[in-house]
């Protein structure tokens, strides 16, 4: 991947954090850049969480969203989620991004507390 | 203070019998459970069910640890009658039944006087005259089979036999009127429910009003674990919120969380336990629950119990909608 041309913005960040979250960083990142065609996006780093986030704008939504890559094989917790939340700024809710090894990127919606769903 | 509900413990299971105290528990106290009954006169179908209601263990627990109901066990409430109580029982027994034989001799009557007129009249001879052509053309038949067949063996004979048999007659030994009554084929048949008007019923004997007092009588141990721990705190954060909660097996969690009572309202989540917050959480149950949850128009709820802060945290899961 690291000849890949959208490889540049994230190499800071995958050197830093474990090998095991690089794949499904990148491949969030060129997903929302490429597939879902996200403007203004920039790598935010989250150490609590041990790897980047990213930030920008979803085609057609007048705010930023914030999104955080994991791999499908990994093992999470309410206290990581928890910490993803706090380590954004105290964010309202945040799209995590949930690669498997072949290549598919779901995205599902966290709000922190009770929210209702759109109707 | 009221008086508190009581909840009849049988088996480590709570129902709740009198129909008074199941609607005070909705209307007073926001708990629904489940009616799991057979009504005596629909028994042969479950949509439509009665009393007893059973309450869930998340229930129980949050309606004694606020002092809404005392828990009874079923078992130890009964002590052994005595001979002339159990006397005086079955002469009301049959006192009753004469009332319900009458009750249903009046509703037979009136019908019957309705299929006095003419028209019925004139229709129930066309209704008799058909069956016994049946019913003769049945034996000519079956007698012309009985003699071809009576060389084939017994077992034949006996399936003959049967088709010759005509439909079961009250015997003349009856009253015409129990005959009557039977042939019609609706009653009102009023079963006893309650125990409270049995003189030896007396659940003071074995009532507990604490959890814990329950609890060392082994009548009632929940909860027992780390995850029916968070499970009971859980249930009480939301219920403090406001909310009612149903069952959510139908929907693959813990409970469906309505704003309101479910007989007015759709539920906007269903929630699902984590007992600590560093319980392993699978990304795969965030994309079926959130998925599942999106498709029935509802969003997921993770409720999380931090047994150290003692507090619940929550995060509502939807699908994203793109990607």
């Amino acid at each position: 991947m690291e000849t890949h041309p959208t490889y540049s913005a994230l190499s800071g960040f995958l050197s830093k954090y474990a090998r095991a979250t690089a794949g499904a960083a990148y491949q969030t990142y060129n997903d929302l850049l490429l597939a879902q065609q996200w403007s203004a996006l920039e790598v935010v780093d989250l150490p609590a969480c041990g790897r980047c986030a990213f930030r920008g704008r979803r085609p057609g939504v007048a705010k930023d969203e914030v999104v955080v890559p994991c791999a499908l094989s990994e093992s999470l917790s309410m206290a990581w989620l928890g910490a993803a939340f706090a380590g954004l700024g105290g964010l309202g809710e945040i799209y995590l991004a949930i690669a498997a090894e072949d290549s598919s990127v779901v995205y599902y919606k966290l709000t922190a507390g009770i929210a209702k769903p759109a109707v | 203070m009221t008086e508190p509900i009581p909840i009849h413990i049988s088996n480590h299971r709570a129902f709740v019998f009198d129909v008074d105290h199941v609607a005070k528990l909705r209307t007073a106290h926001r708990i629904t459970g489940v009616l799991g009954g057979t009504l005596p006169h629909l028994s042969q179908q479950n949509i439509f069910l009665g009393l007893p209601l059973i309450l869930l263990p998340e229930e129980v627990f949050l309606l004694v640890s606020k002092g809404f109901a005392i828990l009874v066990s079923d078992p130890g409430s009964y002590r052994t009658p005595s001979l002339q109580e159990l006397a005086e029982w079955d002469d009301m027994r049959i006192a009753d039944i004469l009332r319900q034989l009458s009750r249903s001799q009046a509703q037979e009557d009136s019908k019957r006087k309705f299929a006095q007129s003419e028209e019925a009249l004139r229709k129930r001879q066309e209704r008799e005259e058909r069956r016994r052509r049946d019913a003769l053309a049945r034996q000519t038949g079956a007698s012309r089979d009985s003699t071809t067949v009576s060389s084939a063996g017994p077992f034949t004979l006996e399936a003959t036999v049967s088709n010759v048999a005509p439909v079961p007659t009250p015997t003349a030994a009856t009253s015409t009127s129990t005959a009557s009554v039977l042939a019609s084929n609706v009653f009102t048949v009023s079963v006893p429910m309650s125990s409270n008007s049995l003189s030896w019923h007396e659940p003071e004997r074995h009532s507990f009003s604490t959890l814990d007092g329950a609890r060392i009588a082994g009548i009632w141990t929940y909860p027992s674990t780390d995850a029916e721990r968070a499970k009971c705190e859980v249930f009480r954060d939301l219920w403090e919120k406001g909310y009612y909660m149903g069952g959510g097996s139908k929907f693959g969690g813990d409970w469906l969380v309505y704003p309101g009572d479910p007989l007015r309202y759709h539920s906007h989540f269903v929630a699902t336990v984590h007992s600590s917050p560093d319980a392993l959480l699978r990304p795969m149950e965030i994309v079926a629950h959130g998925r599942l949850g999106t498709a029935t128009k509802k969003a997921h709820l993770l409720c999380c119990w931090d047994p150290a802060a003692r507090k619940v945290s929550y995060l509502s899961v939807e699908w994203a909608g793109f990607g």
